[in-house]
């Protein structure tokens, strides 16, 4: 499909630039390095970061946004080490995912993964223990995936039940490892629990002023 | 460089799914003379999940200042902890209005940049030493070894402490306690699919297969690594991924420190071989 320039947001390259992270994106001159030496690229062979940043800098906005690949990046760092142009891939493709989460809040763009539910929920717990509860991830990110309760705690079953499982038996989880009668079911609290809310919320001010 | 007292952050996963690493990186530290004081009521570091750095530089610098005011350098187990903790405290350190606004969130986030936070690798090898670990050895540990490094320790550039496509540092505890490292650089340091197995499992699992499927392969007994979220993948998740992709690997994980902890002289069971989920049995038949 040929680009419809008329359509470009010459615009969008600059809404990078100015994130954390987004800074170096203009120093992409299309080699592919990234590409070559990405895991991802490896199983699925039209996963290309490359062809991203530079619909990034075409202004291909709301083809950047709605692409369902920007979700299976691993953040494995290796683009980044290797480009030649220090254009930190692995950060611009992050500051495309949290423009693509604003759009997806606001009502903008529909976002299929479920990776910024999963995200938000390992967030939350974060926010309010301070420490990861994995537990509470789950009971919050499937039951959002899925659509409902039932078919979230289905879905959760088929994929940690037998994990769980193996948890409790080596002791990692519950009474057998002597650590406790209820290890890693109840969450981990810390003490300052208040400097979590406060940061989240400076986060989110943050955001705000974007 | 010697050290005598390090702050020890340990991470989230060291409370459950790591707890043989959590383990085994006390008994050995305790063993080469190294005091671990954990920083008190440590946050977490956001791990891959939070994506705004401005999030990642704010919690990390809780930390960082908790093991400033005790005046001590940070190390920590866990890959990602590692990563973050040096980049926040790189932005930190070089930004001063940074520093102040971070401040102004809430007091006990104050922090001078005066803290080195290191990986328990790098200060394994670079800083106690190979020299000083070698004459405190009782035993040898003659297996062999597929060496996994995964993604924070020799990448992004930014934070890394060993070559990003052919890490050396594992394999060299190994050779010093009487191990054999198998050839495995194609593997060494890619990606176990960690970040995508709750949303993409299948893509996770695939990695993660590649990386068992090729240390059986070179005939290794276990595969070492040093972060929790790839021992998650490869060791905990293994039995999901030889039923969902049919295929049958029985490859034992350890942590570097649970085989240096052996080499030590450390009894196994202190050193949590009993919380691997793959067997680790094979491992220790072959101590001597």
């Amino acid at each position: 499909m040929p680009i419809k320039t008329w359509e470009l947001d010459p615009n969008f390259k600059n809404e990078i630039l100015n994130e954390l992270g987004g800074e170096h994106l203009t120093a992409c001159y299309q080699c592919s390095t990234c590409t070559l030496g990405c895991p991802i690229t490896e199983i699925i062979p039209s996963y290309n970061p490359r062809k991203i940043i530079q619909m990034s800098l075409l202004g291909m906005r709301n083809e950047v946004l709605t692409n369902p690949d920007l979700w299976i990046c691993l953040i494995c760092q290796t683009c980044t080490a290797r480009c030649p142009q220090n254009v930190v891939v692995g950060d611009v493709l992050a500051v495309i995912r949290r423009i693509a989460e604003k759009e997806a809040k606001a009502g903008k763009i529909k976002i299929e993964s479920p990776r910024p539910l999963f995200e938000e929920a390992f967030l939350h717990t974060l926010e309010k223990y301070g420490r990861l509860y994995d537990m509470g991830l789950a009971l919050e990110y499937y039951p959002k995936r899925e659509g409902g309760t039932v078919s979230g705690m289905m879905a959760m079953m088929k994929d940690y039940k037998d994990f769980g499982m193996r948890m409790f038996m080596h002791g990692k989880m519950g009474p057998l490892g002597g650590h406790g009668l209820t290890k890693g079911m109840l969450p981990s609290k810390i003490k300052q629990r208040e400097v979590m809310k406060k940061i989240f919320a400076w986060v989110e001010e943050k955001e705000k002023e974007q | 460089m010697s050290v005598e007292k390090l702050a020890l952050y340990p991470g989230c996963p060291s409370e459950g799914t790591a707890l043989e690493q959590d383990m085994s990186t006390k008994a050995v530290f305790e063993k080469l003379g190294v005091e671990l004081v954990e920083v008190e009521d440590w946050n977490c570091c956001g791990a891959a999940e939070a994506e705004d750095p401005r999030l990642v530089y704010a919690l990390n610098a809780r930390n960082l200042a908790i093991a400033e005011r005790e005046g001590l350098n940070i190390v920590t187990p866990c890959s990602i902890c590692y990563y973050n903790l040096a980049r926040a405290n790189n932005a930190l350190k070089h930004d001063e209005k940074l520093r102040e606004e971070i401040k102004g969130i809430d007091p006990s986030l104050e922090y001078n940049g005066t803290v080195t936070p290191k990986h328990i690798l790098d200060v394994l090898v670079n800083d106690i030493g190979l020299d000083a670990i070698r004459s405190k050895l009782e035993k040898k540990v003659e297996i062999k070894v597929a060496p996994y490094y995964g993604c924070y320790l020799g990448r992004p550039p930014e934070t890394a402490f060993d070559d990003p496509d052919d890490p050396v540092l594992m394999d060299q505890l190994i050779e010093l306690i009487g191990g054999e490292n198998v050839p495995f650089s194609a593997m060494k340091t890619k990606c176990c699919g960690g970040p995508l197995m709750m949303t993409r499992g299948d893509l996770a699992f695939e990695l993660a297969r590649k990386i068992l499927e090729t240390a059986k392969d070179a005939g290794a007994d276990c595969i070492a690594l040093a972060c929790p979220l790839c021992g998650m993948m490869l060791d905990s998740k293994q039995p999901d991924i030889e039923k969902a992709l049919k295929v049958k690997f029985d490859m034992p994980v350890v942590y570097i420190t649970q085989l240096l902890g052996l080499a030590l002289g450390i009894d196994a069971k202190k050193l949590g071989f009993d919380k691997n989920i793959v067997s680790t049995k094979r491992i220790l038949e072959k101590v001597v």
